[in-house]
């Protein structure tokens, strides 16, 4: 009897406010310390790679987890950001910074283009629609050579020096905060939509979208804004991608069903409808990935099979465990 | 590009009977792909990687054993018609009775894993060179200026064959009255005696034959390599939604419409634009007339 009242009190004390603020602190300060303590460029990638891809599979996560919505384009999406930030800077001069912004405009009015035209459907017709959007966007790059430099590659200016703070490329930290900057943006942002009406919207048009519409709540608005929102938000990640890259090509492993695929499997095993689940899966799943580098596609074996175990075994992903360790 | 070339009947009868032979190879794809989604609701992505282990069974068959070709391609159906019905007994099944309601978009991402999981298994059991089988048939016909090769043409004709005997086993044998009862109402089917369960499962694995067959059939024009599968399940994704998801003959005939599209472009600009107008196509017609090309009926919109 007393062992479980302790072990009770612990948990209480373990799940209590204040040591949930210390251990999520504990998490950023280790974001924010590991890169430079260690000190290795190796390191300093792969914590970019997983922050970008957890924060791409956090908006992932906004269309499918929280209105039902799958974007299965969604690498021609940021490709979207991607080209458009690169071209601008490429041919026209613009700058990186404000590349950034034209990246998620551009992208943002895509997704709306494509969130009107796929309105009247629903589940897997949104997700045909959107790969086949996805798949023209890319295609049409490749195929533009004398513009987009094709699958030859475009190469992309740094960012140019800005606050005193150099960042040329082989300055890996800079680009790592700047896109801890942006991620932290990017997730609170999302975390007060999912928290606000419109989030409430969402998941309501995800459970039962007539019974939405009956309650006088204008579902095709939602949607759109929805669709619009991390649209503009996966372009700016996009751009950011090709700036911190410097070199682009429309291979369909960076901008194509891959890259989706890579994406949604992170939004799944972190659990649908979590938000923050996509980011601790980005670790988890990049991280393995680097570990069983040398046994080559037997971890890509070890990716489709933890997909398809999360399918059929834990339906909500990494967010099932949390009640043992939140 | 000289637009008059369009009108000379020769051009005319040549890229017609192009068109027809690569329509004719998406619709072997897009039959198997179709009927699943028709009666399951389930759209596989891993059709392709069903194809890719086609053509090594295909490869296997014939290079390895040195058997004849047509059972290397009757092996192919056959292996793959049990694998397919090993998959959904497995996976999809189990998916099924988890997932409740909305199972359809689960099912789906579970497919993408099956394709990932598959792709890469035989990256590492048979590496990544392409092994193909060439010359199953030697030998040209030659009608006028047309020139087509009896392989292609025994393609189309094999093609035929099995579309039309497809037809036949749906409409008339008493098993394609159960599929077709189970995809018009399961509950109704399940009370008059129908296994709904067996129903979904023959069906896969109708469908994962059909792939296989295809990929022991155009060995030549796709040689065994672990990502064969992607192209063809592009394009028979594409017939699929042109045809209307889930009407097999309607798909059938988008394969073929699109084969002769695609030859056509191709004659008149770069090859790899071909897949922007096919895109481009399916994305108008999922804007335009969800339900297919040659549907009367509307599909479910809200």
């Amino acid at each position: 009897m007393t062992a479980v009242a302790v072990n009770s009190r612990a948990a209480d004390l373990w799940r209590s406010t204040p040591v949930r603020v210390l251990k999520v602190l504990f998490l950023i300060g280790l974001l924010i310390a590991v890169p430079p303590l260690i000190d290795s460029p190796y390191i300093t990638r792969i914590f970019v790679s997983a922050v970008m891809l957890g924060v791409l599979a956090a908006i992932f996560d906004l269309m499918i987890g929280y209105a039902g919505l799958i974007n299965f384009g969604y690498a021609g999406f940021t490709a979207v950001g991607a080209y458009t930030a690169a071209l601008g800077t490429f041919h026209y001069g613009v700058s990186p910074w404000a590349g950034l912004l034209t990246g998620g405009l551009a992208t943002a009015f895509i997704g709306l283009v494509t969130g009107v035209i796929s309105l009247r459907l629903r589940g897997l017709y949104v997700a045909l629609l959107t790969f086949f959007v996805g798949e023209a966007i890319r295609f049409s790059i490749s195929n533009a050579p004398e513009f987009t430099r094709g699958m030859l590659g475009l190469s992309v200016r740094p960012f140019p020096e800005l606050l005193g703070i150099d960042f040329g490329r082989g300055n890996l930290l800079a680009y790592y905060y700047l896109l801890l900057l942006l991620a932290a943006a990017i997730m609170l942002l999302l975390n007060w939509l999912v928290r606000s009406r419109y989030g409430l919207a969402f998941e309501a048009i995800r459970e039962d979208q007539l019974a939405t519409q009956s309650l006088g709540l204008n579902t095709t608005k939602y949607k759109l804004y929805n669709f619009t929102i991390a649209s503009f938000l996966a372009g700016v990640m996009g751009a950011f991608y090709a700036y911190y890259l410097g070199i682009l090509s429309p291979s369909p492993e960076e901008f194509g069903v891959y890259r989706t695929v890579e994406i949604l499997t992170i939004t799944y095993v972190g659990g649908r409808g979590t938000l923050w689940g996509s980011l601790f899966a980005a670790f988890l799943l990049i991280g393995l990935q680097e570990y069983f580098r040398s046994i080559g596609p037997w971890r890509l074996v070890i990716y489709g099979s933890l997909l398809i175990f999360v399918m059929l075994f834990a339906r909500r992903g990494l967010s099932s465990f949390k009640k043992y360790l939140w | 590009m000289d637009l008059s070339l369009l009108l000379d009947p020769y051009i005319l009868t040549e890229v017609l009977v192009q068109g027809s032979v690569r329509g004719a190879m998406y619709a072997l794809m897009a039959a198997g792909l179709s009927l699943i989604f028709g009666i399951m609701g389930v759209n596989n992505f891993s059709h392709g990687e069903l194809f890719m282990l086609g053509t090594y069974v295909m490869f296997f068959v014939t290079v390895i054993l040195g058997w004849p070709w047509p059972l290397g391609i009757a092996l192919a159906a056959a292996v793959l018609f049990f694998f397919g019905m090993f998959l959904e007994r497995t996976l999809i099944d189990t998916l099924r009775r988890k997932a409740g309601r909305d199972w359809v978009l689960d099912a789906f991402i579970l497919t993408i894993g099956m394709l990932v999981v598959m792709q890469n298994l035989a990256l590492i059991s048979f590496g990544s060179e392409r092994r193909g089988v060439t010359g199953l048939i030697s030998g040209v016909l030659v009608w006028g200026p047309v020139i087509v090769s009896y392989e292609r043409l025994m393609i189309l004709g094999v093609a035929s064959a099995v579309g039309l005997a497809l037809w036949a086993f749906i409409r008339f044998s008493s098993l394609g009255k159960a599929i077709r009862a189970a995809s018009q109402n399961p509950e109704a089917a399940q009370t008059l005696g129908i296994n709904i369960r067996s129903i979904y499962t023959i069906t896969f694995g109708i469908g994962a034959g059909l792939a296989g067959l295809a990929g022991g059939l155009l060995i030549s024009i796709y040689p065994a390599y672990p990502t064969v599968g992607f192209e063809p399940v592009i394009k028979s994704l594409a017939c699929v939604i042109l045809g209307g998801l889930g009407n097999v003959p309607g798909a059938i005939l988008a394969a073929m419409l699109l084969g002769i599209i695609e030859a056509y472009s191709a004659f008149f600009m770069s090859a790899g634009w071909q897949n922007v107008i096919t895109a481009g196509l399916v994305v108008l017609i999922l804007i335009v007339r969800p339900s297919g090309l040659f549907s009367s009926s509307k599909v479910e919109r809200a």
